[in-house]
């Protein structure tokens, strides 16, 4: 198998893996909510949402507005660009860390959600915004 | 291997009718994993099938190459997209309700089988309007 087809093959299959994995982000988080026993605080959800968001928003940016390819004195509107991108970093490592904190909270103690609805919380942050860097990659290879 | 010309309609007929008969048993494999079970909660995944061929439905009229090449249009990354969630769905939502109790382990491995064979179907359609191109009627 050599590289050179999987390169040419990227863009063709790239955004579907990215859905795959996006799905499999939030399924792993239905599944912990069903089958929990204690009911899961609204609160939980929100590192879900506020990944799903930040990937939305990173995947907005045209990747060749960064670039440094024509560099006109007068053209100051990159900065712009990096500032959405700054935020939804700052949105995405947020919702990442609200999620490892929930897991240590449910892990601790007795009452409230299970460990499994904490892990479950981590791996859809996690396989969230790692499809959303799939998809980025496969958007911007023109 | 030359094949005249009208075994070779014989031959495109014979592969329609194996497509219809791969997805009308996953349908029936589907229907059986509820109705065997009087248990209609495996019904959800046909939500998941509805949304996974349509990066075929949409782009069927036009040239199915645009969905082949590279890049391509921003809606058919995002119809790929959704097809990539509605596949890991239709494992998922069996998944779910077997392991939160609602079914069991037959109509789990019923509604894997259908997805299965409509997986295959599906590949199998790709494959027959791909060689349609190059072979062409003319």
């Amino acid at each position: 198998m050599d590289s050179n087809n999987f390169l040419a093959a990227w863009p063709v299959v790239g955004p579907g893996v990215a859905g795959a994995v996006f799905g499999a982000g939030w399924w792993f988080w239905v599944d912990a909510v069903v089958c929990s026993a204690a009911a899961v605080p609204f609160l939980h959800y929100l590192p879900g949402f506020f990944a799903s968001f930040a990937a939305l928003m990173f995947n907005c940016v045209n990747r060749e507005d960064i670039g440094d390819g024509y560099y006109s004195p007068y053209d100051d509107s990159e900065w712009r660009v990096k500032l959405w991108l700054f935020i939804s970093y700052v949105v995405s490592f947020v919702s990442l860390a609200g999620a490892v904190g929930f897991l240590v909270q449910d892990a601790l103690t007795d009452t409230g959600p299970s460990a499994w609805t904490g892990t479950a919380g981590v791996l859809q942050c996690v396989f969230v915004l790692v499809s959303g860097l799939i998809y980025w990659t496969c958007h911007s290879e023109d | 291997m030359a094949l005249s010309r009208s075994m070779r309609t014989c031959l495109h007929s014979a592969r329609l009718a194996f497509l219809a008969i791969l997805v009308s048993g996953g349908i029936v494999l589907q229907i059986l994993a509820c109705a065997l079970y009087n248990n209609w909660w495996p019904m959800l995944t046909v939500l998941m099938y509805l949304i996974l061929p349509m990066p075929l439905i949409f782009f069927l009229g036009s040239d199915t190459s645009s969905m082949m090449s590279n890049g391509g249009d921003g809606w058919v990354n995002f119809t790929k997209f959704l097809t990539g969630t509605s596949v890991v769905g239709s494992i998922a939502i069996p998944s779910i309700l077997k392991h939160a109790g609602v079914i069991g382990w037959g109509a789990l491995s019923m509604e894997l089988s259908s997805f299965v064979v409509f997986g295959v179907a599906i590949l199998w359609f790709l494959q027959m309007s791909g060689e349609d191109e190059y072979s062409g009627v003319f």
